[in-house]
């Protein structure tokens, strides 16, 4: 009946195997076409990190290949204002008459300042693409999107110690999992299918999940206990979580803090280590004879944990003694009082979750005796997203560093460290360092040297940031408050929506007004695109190929044992109407601007191609032909597309146990002691000096500390409520809200398009449950539906996903529920977390009745 | 003949509804009726508050209240259990609507589908999108099961909330998980005796 229908059509059902760029993750899908139309989209069976499942989004995502608002020819604005709600007066044109108008500009721009060009957007595996652009074009200003929104602090936190850039939890072995301010395992981060299969088997299997999180998020649904803590303060807890493991209940892993970190390094009193005379090592105490001794000399018996010592005439401490005194003061009362949870829950969680981490556990798998600790601990955006977001994280990562847990069976790991082409590094002073591999930007150790910034997203002021991606506006609006000598002129954006994703639409609006053109490539006209001069019709991700590997050589590859495996992109249909790659078209306006050759040399070291693959440099290589020439360099000669016709997924080897389980191999120390942040606070003191600005130098310091956000401020304002965001399942960013089957979903759930409080906050306003109510912060404002529900911090106002569109042709997702990032203010040096260049996403509301 | 039934493990569903989408997909159904869907209950207060989610479909019940109540024997049961109705004789009465006492049918009020402007290219099930007037609910994906194939809602559930099977052939997962589990039926009280059962 089945094969019958198929061909009642008149068509034959062909699949082809790609991935799925619904979100980030890069999930192996399989779309099924007949006569060129697709009929369905299902998981690939033989896809390593999905295993044949699909989520809610990525089975629905295809009719955006078909919502008849998609964008099929370029068009041209016929009116020069620019605002929120003003109509563009769109007008067809060619894609001769774009190019006419577009290459002079660059031309113009790239003779006068190359960096008076802007490239934006949010789609990983063309990254490559971009970078050799920029590069060729002789820009520095490539990388805007709303990063640092989300993860710029967590990701520093794995990057200086689990060297990667993310993190996630061993499923299998874990038995207490504490998620903080994260949604892992329930299709809402990383590697999210067999995340959420695992997470589900585990918790089936009696393992403990513990949330902590403002808003009872599906996550939180799911857990043993749900802790609502106020928004911003998870650092605040989390140390004090770390002082009672300490100095409370002695839960640490001595052997770990010993072999592993730097908490054995001798620190004097203005805070730099102890150095040896003659070799400039960071000196340890030395138990077995009384004496120090350069942290790596042979016959280093066994290195002090604890204690003060006189070493030639000075009085010096370990840095664990330093970092223990200092969490002193980090009382549970304390943080009781900021965090609103009690100090009796937070002593409780402490206690369950350091002993069930079996500190001094070990197992053996296939030979090798390995640390065990079932217990750990992930962060993400809800708990970094903060004014001192990585001292936040590394609070909370440091409850893992304590037990020991890192990259070992049963704990907390990072995305794969050691890898079949990158391993991390050990420095001078015996601290790992993440290999550039997975850095892919900027590593966060050893510190950069501070200067005056020639890139608007003001990195030069953040040196042991890995991104400064969100600071953009910064740097746009006012270039020359921050030293930069040339103007943001021309804006190339696709796949990202900073109207909606990053803060106040206002404000960005007037960001994006700096831009004399504005070059929008889209699908669908949404609120950034309106503010375009030129906007280029662009492909549907199943309609184009990709750089090789589509996954992204690390980051979306399952950490742990496995398999490693390379996943290519290819096209399933023709675009419709003159839609193009966007990819493809920048090649377009190289060539054009005469800069293939550049763009080429580039690339070819960007997209790590062998010297046997080598480009003709002097010729355009079409993108399919740069995957071929990838996937032979990585895969082996043997490489043909045939290979990814059943499925994308490609399987090189099984990774050893040194990949699988870093932790119990790796040499290199992480730090519990931030000492390079000294030096880098005197390199940046110079130079924010000559810009005269204003700087927050908290957190430059070498102890974690806790650095409230700004709102957190006592306010008799009105302003009662904090906000606070969680993401849905069903719905990825501000780009899915214009599918018809997500919205039904969105529809019939008693949340999606609400905004919920809590019933003692709505008895205060006299509001009750349906009122359509005006969301007010200092810096924008939203209108929206209330629930009020028990499920919600009494001190928060919860606002789901990335909602709220109001663009005119979206008539699907328009102004379905509320705009949680309208109220939030553009970044400002007071707004941002100095040291990794997270935003603070902590805002208070007032919240009315409209009549 | 074999029997088919569902098991339902609530501790593993998160209510992320790729279950709801892939039988939008499988189906084609009218805007705004779902075969299958993740209800939420709210409980206690905060903050020991929490929600639960339950999807729920047709229970394809052993005693269906909805097939006698139909006047023209559009409601019928198949051989292997399934609970289905047959458009073509279907009045749209509402009797069987009114007798489902889990609310899982719908009447189609308005036939039109996502994209019903001929473009349509949704041919990937057996059963065409419900002409308007009918009765239609969840048919436990009948086409797919009759090639091998477990339904839609089941194949794509990332937790492996969902497990489909025969009741009563050898070892099937079915049999081998409701011997590890106390698993109920809904509104067990309605005597319905439902296929389709959910363990805590």
């Amino acid at each position: 009946m089945y094969s019958q229908k198929i061909q009642e059509k008149g068509g034959e059902l062909v699949s082809t195997p790609t991935v799925c760029l619904g979100c980030y993750n890069s999930c192996g899908v399989k779309v099924q076409t007949v006569s060129g139309k697709v009929v369905d989209v299902v998981g690939d069976k033989e896809a390593v990190n999905s295993r044949g499942y699909i989520c809610a989004k990525g089975r629905a995502r295809f009719l955006d290949l078909y919502d008849p608002t998609r964008v099929l020819y370029p068009l041209k604005r016929g009116n020069p204002e620019k605002g929120i709600g003003v109509d563009p007066q769109w007008r067809r044109i060619t894609w001769e008459e774009a190019f006419d108008i577009i290459i002079p500009r660059l031309k113009a721009v790239r003779e006068k300042d190359p960096r008076g060009l802007v490239i934006s957007h949010f789609d990983l595996p063309a990254y490559g693409i971009s970078k050799a652009f920029g590069e060729a074009f002789g820009t520095n200003n490539m990388t805007w999107n709303r990063a640092d929104y989300c993860g710029a602090a967590p990701h520093w936190c794995h990057l200086i110690t689990n060297a990667s850039f993310n993190g996630e939890l061993d499923f299998k072995e874990c038995k207490y999992m504490l998620l903080w301010g994260t949604q892992l395992g329930h299709l809402a981060e990383t590697i999210p299918l067999l995340s959420a299969d695992e997470m589900a088997e585990a918790r089936r299997h009696g393992a403990k999940l513990v949330v902590i999180d403002p808003f009872c998020t599906n996550t939180a649904a799911k857990a043993d206990e749900w802790i609502a803590i106020r928004p911003g303060t998870d650092g605040a807890m989390a140390l004090a979580m770390a002082n009672v493991m300490i100095n409370d209940l002695g839960l640490y892993d001595r052997g770990f803090l010993v072999r592993r970190t730097n908490a054995v390094y001798l620190v004097q009193a203005d805070g730099h280590y102890l150095r040896d005379g003659a070799t400039g090592k960071p000196l340890v105490w030395d138990r077995k004879d009384e004496t120090a001794k350069a942290f790596d000399a042979a016959g280093v018996g066994e290195p002090a944990l604890d204690g003060v010592f006189e070493v030639a005439g000075q009085t010096c401490r370990t840095a664990f003694e330093a970092l223990r005194e200092h969490l002193k003061q980090f009382t549970p009362e304390w943080a009781a009082e900021i965090t609103t949870v009690p100090a009796a829950v937070i002593r409780r969680l402490a206690a369950d979750y350091g002993t069930a981490a079996r500190i001094g556990a070990t197992v053996e798998i296939d030979g090798h005796t390995m640390p065990y600790r079932p217990a750990a601990v992930h962060f993400k955006r809800g708990s970094g997203a903060h004014k001192g977001g990585a001292f936040s994280s590394f609070a909370i990562h440091l409850l893992n560093i304590l037990v020991g847990n890192l990259d070992v069976p049963g704990g907390q790991r990072g995305v794969n460290p050691l890898g079949p082409f990158w391993q991390p590094d050990v420095d001078d002073d015996g601290m790992m360092v993440v290999a550039q591999h997975i850095a892919k930007y900027f590593k966060p150790y050893p510190a950069r040297k501070a200067a005056v910034p020639e890139s608007l997203d003001l990195h030069e002021l953040l040196p042991v940031s890995l991104f400064t991606r969100g600071l953009y506006p910064l740097g746009i609006d006012q270039p020359e408050k921050f030293g930069i000598p040339y103007k943001p002129e021309v804006l190339l954006i696709g796949r990202t929506n900073p109207m909606m994703n990053s803060h106040n639409a206002q404000a960005m609006a007037e960001t994006l007004k700096k831009f004399d053109l504005q070059v929008s490539f889209a699908t669908f006209i949404d609120e950034t695109a309106e503010f375009a001069d030129i906007v280029l019709p662009d492909a549907h991700d199943f309609e184009r190929w990709d750089l090789f590997p589509a996954n992204d050589p690390y980051a979306f590859i399952a950490p742990g044992p496995g398999q490693w495996y390379w996943h290519m992109r290819q096209p399933s249909l023709q675009g419709p109407g003159e839609t193009r790659p966007w990819t493809e078209v920048y090649i377009d306006i190289i060539e054009r601007l005469g800069l293939i050759e550049d763009f080429n040399r580039v690339g070819e070291t960007a997209w790590n191609i062998s010297e046997k693959h080598r480009l003709d440099r002097t010729k355009r290589h079409a993108i399919k032909d740069i995957a071929e020439r990838q996937a032979k360099t990585l895969i082996g000669d043997h490489f043909t597309f045939d290979d990814v016709s059943r499925t994308s997924c490609l399987i090189t080897r099984d990774k050893t146990m040194e990949e699988a389980y870093p932790g119990a191999f790796v040499t290199g120390r992480l730090p519990v002691y931030f000492e390079f942040l000294i030096d880098a606070r005197a390199d940046l003191e110079r130079v924010i000096a000559e810009l005269g600005i204003e700087w927050d130098f908290r957190p430059y310091q070498p102890l974690v500390t806790y650095i409230p956000c700004l709102e957190h401020e006592p306010a008799e304002d009105g302003f009662d409520l904090h906000i606070v965001n969680f993401k849905l399942p069903f719905q990825n960013q501000s780009v899915s809200q214009q599918n018809i089957w997500l919205d039904e979903i969105g529809r019939a759930n008693p949340y999606t398009y609400k905004v919920m409080m809590h019933p003692s906050a709505a008895k205060r306003k006299g509001l009750k449950d349906g009122d359509r109510v005006l969301v007010e912060s200092h810096y924008g404002k939203d209108e929206g539906t209330l629930k009020v529900t028990e499920i919600v911090h009494p001190d928060c106002l919860g606002i789901p996903g990335m909602l709220g569109h109001w663009a005119r042709n979206l008539h699907v997702a328009l102004r379905k529920g509320t705009s949680f990032n309208t109220l939030l203010p553009p970044p400002s040096i007071e707004r941002i977390d100095t040291l990794s260049g997270q935003i603070d996403t902590c805002a208070r509301v007032r919240v009315t009745r409209i009549r | 003949m074999a029997k088919y039934g569902m098991i339902i493990d609530l501790q593993k569903c998160i209510g992320c509804n790729a279950c709801t989408v892939a039988c939008k997909v499988e189906h084609n159904t009218p805007n705004d009726i779902h075969y299958t869907q993740v209800l939420e209950h709210e409980s206690g207060t905060f903050p020991n508050s929490s929600r639960t989610f339950l999807p729920t479909l047709c229970n394809h019940c052993e005693n269906p209240p909805c097939v006698p109540v139909c006047p023209t024997r559009a409601s019928y049961v198949r051989d292997d259990g399934i609970v289905l109705i047959d458009h073509e004789r279907c009045i749209g009465c509402g009797a069987c609507i009114l007798a489902c006492p889990y609310d899982q049918r719908s009447r189609v009020e308005d036939e039109r589908t996502v994209f019903h402007d001929g473009l349509t290219a949704f041919i990937n099930n057996a059963n065409a999108a419900p002409p308007k007037g009918v009765a239609t609910k969840c048919d436990f994906c009948y086409h797919r099961v009759d090639r091998g194939d477990v339904p839609a809602c089941v194949e794509t559930c990332p937790t492996r909330a969902r497990i489909f099977g025969a009741w009563d052939e050898g070892e099937t997962p079915l049999r081998q998980f409701l011997a590890g589990h106390d698993a109920q039926g809904l509104l067990p009280e309605k005597g319905t005796e439902p296929n389709v059962l959910y363990i805590d």
